[in-house]
């Protein structure tokens, strides 16, 4: 049996399918320019919804960041590589505004990013510092700051959510918090699961069974939280009607992983993508990136064979280790598809410090590729490895995106940065 | 009941055997996107993370014999979700070739000696000269009793014919009429196709009872029987799993295959678009809604988003592009109905019916009115689970519809379309 070699040919090609890669291909997709997109299945099932620009600019400060725009100002003094120091104000502002918008475009609204940070939900019940939250999510935001009598409702047989949990410590600060269980209609196995419920809530009779069992515990209660639960591909119109059939806000605290949110952003990508005439193949890794003269080659396989992608220029949005956009060797960090130099600890005893909770992190968190202003990766020497070659998301070197709150941030920022360049580039070739 | 004992896997050590360099299930990050993304979890007090953790503590007695392993359809959508790629089906496949045959699922166990029984590689037993009569019965009243097709073929061994076609037995077997409505489809578009006396079947319920060997053997005989004929393409018809058993295994044997594997659903939205199969949507005045079902076997396990995109190509021709609902999630994504891995003949009702909620509460949430799918087994799943959980919905297969909206739909050929098109063009 013999397979066809698959041929695609496309102006620019995004390696990578987590939030850097996605926006990357929005950018792409935004500017007419022909993209084909390949990556595996990516981290972006396991975000929050919640998108963070800077929460923590690493000054020490006891409190988080409320107006992230100061801590990148204060990034560009201390850490002038950071990859948020290395863009534009204005270039994030439009960044964030484009990915958001086109995403509310098709099916998920967010809210426009402002000059503040928010101060959103965690299901440990605590607080923090995000830019941008789902309309399922703002009224939560909302019903913390003017103090509203609110219900968290949890469910029996859903782990890793626990309405007590939010309330034991948001009580404090949240007199009017209370919390109930109730059962989820029709699913009567053991252990239950958001996305499972999440999906059930499409169907208008679960919304309505739902919407009676709350009614039987909510009490005075002038707001009602639940677990990111409210629908996968519809979740305004799932919000609007339980709001509707309850009379009241309702809203969704995001959940541990696997997580509503991030799986509603990935099906929608998925979906969408091709849709707007973007070749997308997911669930795959690029197996080698050959810079030949005429174009980039991209190296690839699935189950029916062998892909090749021909670009002009090419975006690499691997992500950390979770991805498999570095790998940790014995004898050091490498980055294994381009082979790029990866800045990092001289040595494996400087990974980690010895203080596991320490204040100034790890070293092993700042590792990656570093890059020029325009996000293009730089060899041992300091120089431009190929003009066609750019970089995005975490796995850029000098920042700690789990520590400074910021992993969208840098994700969204440089995937536009990245694309601005990439598109210089295009023209050149086109021309 | 049997005293035959199940041998225990060391699934950990088969694990690593089966994995490609590099690759491990250490990797397993224990996230659960597998788990909350599998309609078999919880059955059986199981589910695919706690399968691999499990493997992983070297609890091999109790992997070795959950019956969960017949519960799982092996679809693959929990390897499609993890980010670390790790392929669970693999390991329910070698427990499920564990078991001692007389504790495996009768059903399926029956259905494999059924295929291996005759060389027409039925699973219902349906022996050669009996599907040639029926094909030629069928044949000559159509060409009598409907004018228009009075030259309409339905060849047997043709030697160097294009196509060799695949039947499910189920037509030949129980509902003959239903392959009609694919013999006007060649007909119409004038393709050069044969079926096979032998080797013509499509279903292979040995691969779901874990018997490699046998597997194989239905393959060669299928693969055997079109080598001899000569023809170019292997056409699986809208049978989902006679596909997947007869791809993987060609790969997986190394089989000499000197013809090319398709799936009829691809030639479907070729003839449309070249315009020889004119269909249109002008006959849905009332603007009923479909969705589609996307079969595993033939989308997530085999061609991926491509011929997913072919169907919804063909469906928004037939019905009309604001008609069609997508299910969610879909294509790739998309769960399996519960009807796969011989769910339907492995005697477990119960544990199928709840499976299959997840794909019931799909269907719902579309408020379509039909569901097409090229796939037989889903299609069984698919009205069982209507019927048990009060859905309105019907299913149809492809065919019904092209042939509907060519107006060449003949009487008997309806079984599956519901009252409000039941007479439609007639």
């Amino acid at each position: 049996m013999t397979y066809e070699k698959r041929e695609f040919i496309a102006d620019l090609a995004v390696i990578g399918s987590g939030l850097a890669g996605m926006a990357a291909s929005i950018f792409a997709l935004k500017r007419g320019i022909s993209t084909a997109q390949a990556g595996n299945t990516g981290a972006l099932a396991y975000t929050t919804g919640y998108l963070d620009l800077l929460g923590d600019a690493g000054t020490g400060a006891a409190e988080h960041l409320g107006d992230p725009w100061a801590g990148i100002r204060e990034l560009q003094k201390s850490q002038p590589n950071h990859p948020l120091a290395r863009v534009p104000e204005n270039d994030i502002h439009e960044a964030f505004t484009e990915f958001t918008s086109f995403i509310s475009e098709c099916g998920i609204a967010y809210g426009a990013p402002g000059k503040v940070n928010l101060k959103a939900l965690t299901p440990a019940g605590t607080t923090k510092p995000t830019f941008s939250v789902p309309a399922t999510m703002q009224p939560g935001v909302d019903a913390l700051a003017s103090q509203a009598r609110c219900v968290i409702i949890d469910f029996k047989g859903l782990r890793g959510f626990s309405g007590r949990q939010v309330v034991a410590n948001l009580k404090d600060r949240w007199p009017g918090l209370t919390t109930e269980r109730v059962s989820f209609p029709d699913m009567p196995m053991g252990e239950i699961y958001p996305e499972v419920m999440a999906r059930a809530l499409e169907v208008p009779g679960t919304r309505e069974k739902l919407a009676d069992a709350i009614k039987s515990v909510r009490g005075d209660a002038q707001v009602i939280g639940l677990p990111a639960i409210l629908g996968m591909h519809n979740p305004d119109l799932v919000m609007t009607e339980l709001s509707r059939l309850l009379g009241c806000p309702v809203f969704e605290i995001p959940t541990m992983p696997p997580s509503v949110p991030g799986i509603r952003l990935r099906e929608m990508f998925e979906q969408v993508f091709p849709k707007k005439g973007l070749t997308l193949v997911p669930q795959q890794k690029v197996r080698s990136v050959e810079f030949d003269t005429d174009s980039v080659q991209l190296v690839l396989a699935d189950n029916h064979g062998p892909i090749i992608i021909h670009a002009k220029a090419v975006i690499l949005a691997t992500g950390r280790f979770l991805s498999g956009g570095l790998e940790a060797e014995q004898t050091g960090i490498v980055e294994p598809l381009v082979n790029l130099p990866v800045a990092q600890p001289t040595s494996r005893d400087s990974w980690y410090s010895m203080e596991y909770m320490g204040r100034d992190g790890h070293a092993i968190h700042q590792c990656g590729i570093r890059v020029d202003d325009a996000f293009r990766p730089l060899d041992k020497d300091g120089k431009v490895v190929d003009p066609r070659l750019f970089a995005a998301g975490v796995i850029l070197a000098h920042q700690d995106w789990i520590r400074g709150r910021c992993g969208a941030g840098v994700a969204i920022s440089s995937a536009y940065r990245a694309v601005q360049g990439a598109e210089q580039i295009i023209l050149q070739k086109n021309n | 009941m049997s005293e035959a004992k199940t041998p225990t896997i060391n699934f950990k050590q088969k694990a690593m055997e089966l994995l490609p360099e590099g690759a491990s299930f250490d990797a397993c990050l224990t996230c659960g996107l597998c788990s909350s993304g599998c309609p078999a979890s919880g059955l059986e007090n199981m589910d695919p993370r706690k399968f691999i953790r499990m493997a992983m503590l070297g609890m091999d007695e109790e992997l070795s014999t959950t019956p969960w392993v017949w519960t799982c359809t092996q679809c693959k959508r929990c390897q499609h979700v993890c980010p670390m790629n790790i392929d669970i089906s693999q390991l329910v496949f070698l427990a499920r070739g564990n078991w001692p045959k007389d504790k495996k699922p009768s059903g399926i166990v029956r259905s494999c000696e059924l295929t291996r029984s005759t060389d027409s590689t039925s699973a219902m037993g349906l022996q050669p000269d009996d599907f040639v009569f029926v094909v030629n019965d069928v044949l000559e009243e159509v060409r009598e009793t409907q004018p228009q097709f009075k030259d309409m073929v339905a060849p047997i061994d043709k030697k160097g014919a294009h196509f060799f076609v695949n039947q499910n037995s189920r037509e030949p077997m129980s509902e003959p009429d239903e392959m009609v409505p694919l013999w006007k489809i060649f007909h119409l578009v004038g393709a050069d196709w044969t079926y096979s006396s032998k080797g013509w079947a499509a279903e292979n319920f040995c691969m779901f009872s874990g018997d490699e060997a046998a597997w194989y053997e239905v393959i060669k005989t299928r693969v055997d029987a079109t080598n001899e004929l000569g023809c170019a393409v292997w056409l699986n018809t809208e049978c989902g799993h006679s596909y997947y058993t007869m791809w993987n295994a060609i790969n997986r044997f190394g089989m000499e295959a000197n013809f090319k594997i398709e799936s009829l659903v691809t030639y479907y939205a070729q003839w449309i678009r070249e315009g020889k199969l004119p269909v249109n949507s002008d006959w849905n005045t009332k603007n009923i809604k479909f969705t589609v079902q996307d079969p595993c076997q033939i989308v997530r396990k085999a061609y991926g988003d491509s011929i997913a995109d072919d169907l919804r190509f063909v469906t928004k021709k037939l019905v009309g592009e604001e008609n069609f609902i997508d299910m969610q999630p879909n294509r790739s994504a998309n769960y399996c109905c519960g009807g796969g891995g011989g769910f339907l003949q492995a005697g477990m009702t119960d544990q199928r019916r709840a499976y299959g909620k997840r794909k019931f509460d799909q269907i719902m949430a579309t408020q379509a009115d039909y569901v097409l799918t090229p796939c037989h087994n889903c299609h069984s799943q698919m009205e069982d689970i209507g019927h048990f959980y009060g859905g309105q919905y019907q299913v149809v297969h492809f065919w019904t519809l092209i042939c509907l909206s060519l107006g060449i739909l003949g009487e008997n050929e309806r079984t599956y379309l519901g009252p409000d098109l039941a007479n439609l063009g007639l």
